[in-house]
């Protein structure tokens, strides 16, 4: 069985959590946690004929006191950014952890998830925004941990990159 | 890096309970090779001989004083120590692959215990009986986790304590479904029932890990200790840098004069940069 280490990696209060318990439970927690340290689910995944076993590891949040620890991503072979629409502020921090990641392990299949799609009325990305967030040569989706848009997409799509091997996350 | 461990268990009754349900364990896991003198290096011995290569601490609580809760309690720590010894030759080095079978092996252990547990109790015809269980394997400088039930792991960095658990019960699941409020949340009656434990109706272990750095601290103890002191005061107690034992029994202290209503374990682990 193929094995791969995904990493959720973004600000505190992105929904990096929520996205996992999506994609693995199917359930949307409304109740905010942070995590501490990282949390690790699994979730096996069909990518053209092979059984792949994903394991994703929920990486605690950036915030005003402690960064993203590179030894966390080591040995991972993809990474979701996790950036909220309703806070540009954590768009703006993508780049910044993507150089933390890229410095640890080079580069690496990734895609980011633009998250909380569903607070429409509170979204703040213009379409500029979205397409430039994180810089060039990235795969880009809108989610939403809560009603499960685009979330099996980003995941899915980041599993058949890590599986593919060769090509960058673009 | 040498890192100096000092940690420290205890497990009480409590005032109200006619038998001690809870059960804790702290052991070393070292090589066998033990350096007694050298002429080299500790940076030449790569600073392994002669140390404990990893650390395993575990609280279980044998649940809600049914049947056999304290054997469930025993078992899980039991089969966790067997596993623990029998791959203790694979704790030197964890590689990311190796990290994987270990979470892997660990989630299995307890599902095993799990199972045997509800095959023993049918074959016997009585309730099953079941234990939460958190348990943290320390391989400096990481320290993994694994956790069913509502016992906690707490972590301390500086003066910042957090829970790195988060409880499975009835309660909390409410909650962040948003069935329920908080306030529901402690005052419905079903609201303690474990969402998930070994040996009940469902079990979910939760894994994870935390790098930790030299002068951070663990806490691990049961809800006989939590459903008396809130984290606000466990914070203030294990937030301040006084010894293992000392900070572990005024948290025992704490949980007696505020009622002991439940058996209590608390095991309290400090790291320091060891002098050279």
């Amino acid at each position: 069985m193929i094995q791969k280490k995904i990493c959720m990696v973004g600000v505190y209060g992105t929904g990096k959590t929520c996205l996992v318990q999506q994609f693995v439970h199917s359930i949307f927690s409304v109740k905010y946690l942070s995590t501490v340290g990282v949390k690790i689910d699994k979730k096996q995944v069909r990518i053209g004929d092979q059984d792949v076993t994903l394991m994703l590891w929920d990486l605690e949040g950036r915030d005003g006191t402690r960064d993203v620890s590179a030894s966390y991503v080591r040995g991972a072979h993809g990474i979701i950014y996790v950036a909220d629409g309703t806070r540009p502020e954590t768009v703006e921090q993508l780049g910044d952890l993507r150089r933390i990641v890229v410095d640890e392990i080079g580069e690496t299949p990734s895609v980011i998830a633009l998250n909380k799609f569903d607070l429409k009325d509170q979204w703040k990305l213009s379409a500029t925004d979205e397409s430039s967030a994180g810089g060039a040569d990235f795969h880009r989706l809108r989610t939403s941990a809560k009603t499960g848009e685009g979330v099996e997409a980003a995941f899915e799509w980041l599993a058949e990159k890590t599986v593919a091997g060769t090509e960058k996350g673009s | 890096m040498s890192v100096k461990i000092d940690s420290f268990g205890v497990t009480d009754i409590g005032k109200k309970r006619q038998v001690n349900q809870d059960n804790f364990l702290i052991a070393d896991i070292a090589k066998t090779v033990q350096v007694r003198h050298s002429s080299l290096s500790t940076d030449t011995l790569g600073g392994k001989f002669g140390e404990a290569g990893g650390h395993l601490f575990v609280v279980a609580d044998g649940v809600g004083g049914g049947p056999d809760g304290d054997r469930a309690s025993e078992g899980a720590i039991a089969a966790l120590l067997t596993y623990v010894t029998e791959a203790v030759g694979c704790f030197n080095e964890v590689s990311v692959t190796k990290e994987h079978e270990l979470f892997e092996s660990l989630e299995r252990t307890v599902r095993e215990v799990h199972e045997n547990l509800k095959a023993e109790a049918e074959g016997r015809r009585r309730e099953t009986p079941a234990t939460t269980l958190t348990m943290v394997l320390l391989i400096w400088p990481r320290a993994y986790l694994i956790h069913v039930g509502d016992s906690r792991a707490y972590v301390r960095r500086g003066s910042r304590v957090q829970q790195l658990t988060r409880d499975q019960t009835f309660g909390e699941y409410m909650v962040s479904l948003g069935a329920w409020t908080e306030e529901q949340a402690a005052t419905a009656r079903p609201a303690a029932a474990l969402s998930s434990a070994i040996g009940g109706s469902e079990l979910d272990p939760v894994v994870g890990l935390i790098d930790l750095e030299p002068g951070d601290g663990l806490m691990l103890c049961t809800d006989g200790l939590t459903k008396h002191v809130d984290n606000d005061k466990i914070a203030a107690i294990f937030g301040n840098s006084g010894s293992a034992e000392s900070v572990g029994k005024q948290l025992l202290s704490e949980a007696l004069d505020a009622g002991g209503t439940d058996n209590i374990a608390v095991i309290v682990v400090n790291s320091a940069e060891r002098a050279n």
